[in-house]
Formats: structure tokens, C-alpha cells, sequence
């Protein structure tokens, strides 16, 4: 008997699934219903689905604070709280920063959750396709490298992803835009049904407004409850009515039995062998104990968030690999980009003091791009959608003028007269070769490893567009008859979309990228790569959508070459 | 072009305007953590006055309890001991020790032996200051705020004074607002 031999088989699975997040979560649904005996490793604790959801069912005044959160949760989580996006509802959902640093060259805002899940439970859920002509503008205008697919390479993945994830919707027919196999559309509300229309009738359709398409269920789905409208995604859903991995790919993946999850497992690097060229596993350190173990198998998939992965890879040298894993094209960690935000304009509708709103929507309104082609030219390239939304807010103009007293109670115990519309603008960043991260061997994390260095910045194309988001957005609102229209721009750094895409990007040219067209490594063909960090440009949808069915289409290759012994 | 300009010059208003109101004070939230400890213990009379401060902001009405009933008197210090940093608790304490020492001088009485009347016009004064220096954050400006944030996320402002629906279970855009219907809570 040999113990190390025993460990080995022990250790050793078909394939290794890094993160456990949306991406992850799909890597091991569709690998394990493959027939591949599955490990998934997740850098942060368990959360068990509906069990662990412990803010999900509290009633407002049952949350610490009133949600407000303490000096000492801003002490631990500096990064975390420069947005609205760490709360005191699920605020243990968020990493602490102070184990976890990274060095910002320049501001990145980097939001970041470790537990099983990762951040499908936290996501905002619009679910959008790209188009072709998203697949194809890099080509176009010169930024970056070319797409090594087109819409029809992933159009049936699209399908695949959208119905069983249970994306629900409303096709529009529109070319920036792809339809998709939705559930029923959720409502828009009185005041956006107006606006739709002018809109539409103002711009001939040149523009149009639809529901959000959004991975929240108007329908019962595979077994999974319904919207309940509560708005409370955030905290995890008892009814299981939001995609994440607990509501929807782990269940899968563990119904086939192949599959192994492993918490407070922190992937070091993946382990190269030079005999083979191939990745022959990981070095995992125990979150807990710090112990460090290794783990094997026939291919890799490596989900770790954009910058999770990123890091995982320029981690993993060896004398073959010395500037990160299939890295000599010199692409890994460049061609950071992310979308930006905090821009457009909002005003109140008038006319519509006799109607109010039943049940909490978890979802608003979509205006997809419409520059920059068919026509419209702008002077900079590429575009943006609008996301966006009307509500019958509570908040009065008494709060600002200092009022007190019985009437003041009486006020703010009803909903405003008004109802506010708002459009806020996503827009496409282009990649820039000179945005990147790379690893700082001068700061340690709370288990001893070097950490992430990030240079990033917007540039003068996203400035540009900036302004084309505020005013646009006014002119729309104007002419839907929208009231005292005011524009805002509140600043953006990058991170701040936690949509970070790039630093791992897909390309036909080794020389030019990391992965080929099936999201395999160029040089390491048993590794992929299937979560932000494979995108050669960010488009402006929402990414998430692509991200599941570039996992599915990636599982499906990588099982039919390991069967045709190509890996 | 000229549309654009015309936006652009409403934007830089609005800008100004929104700025000078208390509802910076409430929602921007502090972001900047600051190491240093407070001290002051806010004693249960402290919270009683609290308390009887609250109500006056936001009294029981015929419809709903006020804010005394809905637990603001320890709502509000719990938030300024673990929730603000140390120069506006500093800002709070002072003010609060001020505004009773002010009862003393004005009334000759203490704060809890004011009537109504008398409450009502020490936080008419205290308004008056807080316009004067432009919203800048004091005792008033976070104690009124507290009130309302604490009013409304308690179980009485939720469920008595708008009302609450845990699972509505459906979306409707479009329903009738009926006059003096309450506002939902979230």
C-alpha cells in the first residue's frame, strides 16, 4: 500500500471546476450531466439554498440598523461600501477587504462575494444577448481583436441557457438585440406604458422600450416557484425564483450524484505538467487551516470571477509558463475593461395622481442601443443601452424643508403625488491593451498570497459617450411628456458595473489572445475559460447571459474531445 | 445644439439644489471610516428625551403612533454610537447638550418638564439655526433625520402608519390610487 498513491486516487477527478459562481455553477451542471465525475472548488464558506438565506423572510424593522451599516463593517469592508451595493441585509455575502487586499495603480472598484454562489446570488439578473453586430465591432473599428465567433455560434447556447435558466421577457425583433426563448414579459407600469408609446412614436422606432428581460420567473419553472414580486433577490429567494447556482445549477448537478463540492478551498495555481503539456490539477489552501493539498484531474475549468481567474492564471508559472499559464502571447491580465454607469436623466410624470402600484418589481425598463448604427452616427464609437424604470415614490419635498408634526407624518405616510421616470445608461468600454492587472509580490492576503495589482481607467471614447447618455436620455424623457427633466452624471470608476470583462480574451490568433474560440487555452488545451475574463469587448448588455451559454457550449466541446482522446 | 445647452444648465441647478437639502445628511452615507472611538454613553433619560424629541417630529396623529411608540428614543443613539463617525457623533453630542442647557436658560425647566408648547417652539428654533448655517449637519438635522429613517423601518411605521405586504405575490402598474390610500413600506 502506497498512502501517497491512495491521496492521489482520492484527489483525483474528471474535471475541476474553479468558483461556484454563475459561470462555475453551469461548468458543473453541464459537465457532471455528461458523465464527468466533477470538483467544485469555492474559495469562501457554504450557503446552503432557502436554509441560509437568513434576511430573506425579515420584515423591514427586523433588519439590523435599519440597514445602515456600522463604522466597523465600513473598517473591513472599505472597497465594499464606495457604492450602495454592500448592505446590512446580506452584508456577510461580501468580502472583507482587509483579508483580501488588492493595490489599486488607479481606482478599481472591485465588489466581490466568496461563498458558494459567488455573486449569482447577489446579480442583478438582466439577462441580454449580444448581437452580431456586438461580435463584430471589434473588427469594424479596430479596437481589439476580432470575436472568434459570431451570433450563429452561440445563438443555439443562448437558447439553451435562457430555458433553463427561465429568463422572462418580451421579443422585439430588434437587430441590436436578439430574441430569446423567454417566459412571459413581467408588466410595465402605467407611466412606462406612456412613455413606451411616445417613444416610440417620437423615433419612429428608431428607438424602442421593452420590460427588462431578467432571470426572475413570471411562471413556475422546472420546478422552481415564481416571483413573488417581494424585490428582496439580493437576500437569496426562499421561493427559488431568481437563477443562481443554489436555486438552479447545483441542484442539477447534484441530482447526477458526480459532483463534489468543496468550500473554503482557495485555488493557489493550476499545476502544469511539462511532459504533457497539460494541466494535471490544482494547489488548493484550505481557507480554514491553511493547509495546502493538491487536487488532479483531466481538464480544468477555471470560473473564478474575471479577476479570480486572472489571478489564478498569472499565479500558475512554471518554467514553460513563466509569465502565468498560456500566457505568451502576453495577453493575460490585459484588456481590462468594464462598463460604466451612474449617468442619465430622470424628471416626473404628471397625469397619473389617480394610479399607484401593487407588489414590488424586481425589474424596469430596457431601451437598447440604437447608436452608432443603422444611420445614427455619433463621434465616438460603439453605444449604449438604457435601463431605467417609473415608480410612485413616498418621499416628499416637506423632508427637505425641515418640516415636523402631525401633518408632516400624515404626508410621508402616503405615497408623493408625482411618479419619477428615470433612464440610466450602460456603455460599452472599449479594450485597451494598457489596462491591466498583474500580480504584486509586495502585499500578502490573509493566507500568504501575493495579490492583485489593478490599472484601469476609462478613457476618452467612454467620456465622449457620457454625454450622449445624460442628454439623450433627457430628450426622450422630454418628448414622452416627462416633467422637469434633469440630467445627472455621478461619476464611474471602473469595477463600479461588476461587470469586469477581458484579461483572458478569446481570439483565432494565439498570438493575440488567450483562449481559442471554444474558450480552450491556445497553448494548455485540457484548461478553460468560461466566466468575464474570455470577452474580447464588453458590448453593452448586460454580460451574464453570454457568459452561461459560452460555459454550456465550452462543456459540450470539451467533453466530445476528451472522448475523441484530443485532451 | 441649443436643447443640449438648455439641459446642461438645468443639470448644474438641480445640482446646487439637491445638494443643500437634509437629504444628503440621511442617505450619502458616510463612507470615509474614522478610527477614533466615541465615549459618550447615552443614558436611558438621554433616551427618553430622545424619545419625547422624536414625538414631536413625528407625533401620534389620530391615524398612527408616533415615533416614541415605535422605539426612536433608542433607535436614535444605537445608529449614532455604531453608525457615525466621530466627528458627527461629536456634532450630535454637543448639539444635544446644548439644546438641553437651552431649556434651562429659556424655560428655566428641564427638557422632560417642557409642555408641548414649549418643545415645540425650542425645535422651531433649532430649525430656524439649522436653515441659517444652509443644512449643515447638527444635532437637529440627525435627529430629525433618524426619526423619520427609525419611524418608518419600525414595525409601527411599516404596518400602521403605510402599510406592509410581505408577498404580494403579483405586479400590478396600473391599480386605482384611492385619496388618503397609505404609501406601501419596503
Amino acid at each position: 500500500m502506497n498512502i501517497n498513491t491512495d491521496l492521489k486516487k482520492q484527489n483525483t477527478y474528471d474535471a475541476i471546476v474553479i468558483g461556484s459562481g454563475i459561470s462555475g455553477g453551469w461548468a458543473a451542471k453541464e459537465l457532471t450531466e455528461k458523465g464527468l465525475k466533477v470538483l467544485m472548488l469555492e474559495r469562501g464558506m457554504n450557503i446552503e439554498h432557502i436554509k441560509d438565506y437568513d434576511s430573506a423572510m425579515k420584515a423591514p424593522w427586523e433588519i439590523p440598523y435599519a440597514g445602515k451599516l456600522t463604522e466597523e463593517q465600513k473598517r473591513t469592508h472599505p472597497v465594499q461600501i464606495r457604492d450602495h451595493i454592500y448592505g446590512q441585509a446580506n452584508e456577510n455575502w461580501w468580502v472583507n477587504d482587509l483579508e483580501c487586499p488588492y493595490t489599486e495603480d488607479k481606482r478599481f472598484d472591485w465588489y466581490r462575494g466568496f461563498h458558494v454562489g459567488g455573486k449569482s446570488l447577489m446579480w442583478g439578473r438582466q439577462s441580454y444577448r449580444l448581437s452580431d453586430h456586438n461580435f463584430e465591432d471589434n473588427a469594424r473599428d479596430g479596437h481589439g481583436n476580432d470575436w472568434p465567433i459570431r451570433y450563429k455560434d452561440i445563438a443555439p447556447w443562448y437558447d439553451y441557457a435562457e430555458k433553463f435558466a427561465g429568463i422572462s421577457g418580451q421579443n422585439e425583433n430588434w437587430p441590436l438585440l436578439p430574441d430569446g426563448q423567454f417566459l412571459p414579459p413581467m408588466d410595465m407600469n402605467c407611466v412606462e406604458k406612456s412613455v413606451k408609446e411616445r417613444i416610440e412614436k417620437h423615433y419612429n422606432k428608431s428607438r424602442i422600450m421593452t420590460i427588462g428581460r431578467t432571470a426572475n420567473l413570471t411562471v413556475p419553472h422546472l420546478g422552481r416557484g415564481s416571483c413573488q414580486y417581494r424585490n428582496l433577490c439580493s437576500r437569496g429567494c426562499p421561493f427559488g425564483a431568481y437563477f443562481s447556482t443554489q436555486s438552479s445549477t447545483l441542484p442539477a448537478a447534484m441530482a447526477t450524484k458526480r459532483l463534489t463540492v468543496r468550500p473554503y478551498s482557495i485555488v493557489n495555481h493550476i499545476i502544469y505538467d511539462k511532459e504533457t503539456k497539460k494541466a494535471k490539477g490544482v494547489m488548493v489552501i484550505d481557507a480554514e487551516t491553511n493547509e495546502s493539498m493538491e487536487f488532479y484531474a483531466k481538464i480544468v475549468f477555471v470560473n473564478g470571477s474575471t479577476l479570480g481567474s486572472t489571478f489564478v492564471l498569472l499565479n500558475s508559472t512554471s518554467e514553460a509558463h513563466p509569465n502565468g499559464l498560456g500566457n505568451s502571447s502576453g495577453h493575460l491580465g490585459h484588456n481590462l475593461m468594464d462598463h460604466h454607469f451612474r449617468c442619465g436623466a430622470e424628471g416626473s410624470a404628471e397625469g397619473f395622481e389617480d394610479k399607484y402600484t401593487y407588489g414590488r418589481r424586481a425589474n424596469g425598463i430596457y431601451i437598447p442601443r440604437y447608436q452608432n448604427f443603422n444611420g445614427d452616427k455619433r463621434d465616438y464609437l460603439r453605444g449604449f443601452g438604457y435601463q431605467g424604470g417609473a415608480s410612485r415614490g413616498n418621499w416628499h419635498k416637506e423632508v427637505a424643508e425641515l418640516d415636523f408634526g402631525g401633518d408632516f407624518k400624515e404626508t410621508l405616510s402616503r405615497p408623493a403625488d408625482s411618479w419619477t421616470m428615470g433612464l440610466g445608461a450602460f456603455g460599452e468600454m472599449l479594450p485597451y491593451y494598457e489596462n491591466k492587472v498583474y500580480i504584486d509580490h509586495s502585499k500578502k492576503d490573509k493566507w500568504g498570497q501575493p495579490v492583485l495589482a489593478i490599472d484601469c481607467e476609462y478613457k476618452e471614447n467612454e467620456a465622449k459617450m457620457r454625454e450622449d447618455m445624460m442628454y439623450d436620455a433627457a430628450e426622450m424623457l422630454e418628448a414622452a411628456g416627462i416633467k422637469n427633466v434633469k440630467t445627472y452624471d455621478n461619476g464611474c470608476y471602473p469595477g463600479m458595473t461588476i461587470h469586469e470583462m477581458g484579461t483572458a480574451r478569446m481570439g483565432n490568433d494565439p498570438k493575440e489572445s488567450v483562449l481559442n474560440k471554444w474558450n480552450q487555452m491556445h497553448e494548455v488545451n485540457n484548461v478553460f475559460v468560461t466566466d468575464g475574463s474570455c470577452m474580447p469587448s464588453t458590448a453593452c448588455q448586460n454580460p451574464s447571459l453570454t457568459y452561461m451559454a459560452l460555459t454550456a457550449r465550452a462543456c459540450d466541446y470539451a467533453v466530445k474531445e476528451l472522448k475523441k482522446k484530443n485532451i | 445644439m441649443e436643447r443640449r445647452e438648455a439641459l446642461k444648465k438645468i443639470a448644474y441647478l438641480m445640482g446646487g439644489a439637491i445638494s443643500a437639502t437634509t437629504m444628503g445628511v440621511l442617505f450619502e452615507s458616510f463612507t470615509i471610516y474614522d478610527p477614533e472611538k466615541n465615549t459618550y454613553y447615552y443614558s436611558a433619560n438621554d433616551e427618553e428625551i430622545l424619545a419625547e424629541f422624536s414625538e414631536i417630529i413625528l407625533p401620534t396623529t389620530a391615524k398612527s403612533p408616533g415615533a416614541k411608540a415605535a422605539g426612536v428614543g433608542a433607535f436614535i443613539p444605537l445608529i449614532i454610537k455604531d453608525c457615525y463617525p466621530s466627528n458627527l457623533q461629536e456634532v450630535f453630542k454637543n448639539g444635544f447638550v446644548t439644546m438641553l442647557n437651552k431649556c434651562k436658560t429659556k424655560f428655566n425647566k428641564e427638557f422632560l418638564s417642557l409642555n408641548t408648547e414649549e418643545k415645540n417652539q425650542l425645535i422651531v428654533e433649532l430649525k430656524q439655526q439649522a436653515i441659517d448655517t444652509n443644512s449643515e449637519p447638527s444635532f437637529f438635522l440627525l435627529a430629525r433625520d433618524l426619526t423619520i429613517l427609525g419611524y418608518f423601518s419600525s414595525e409601527i411605521g411599516c404596518t400602521v402608519a403605510r402599510e406592509y405586504l410581505p408577498i404580494p405575490g403579483k405586479y400590478d402598474g396600473n391599480v386605482e390610487y384611492k385619496p388618503g390610500q397609505k404609501a406601501w413600506a419596503t
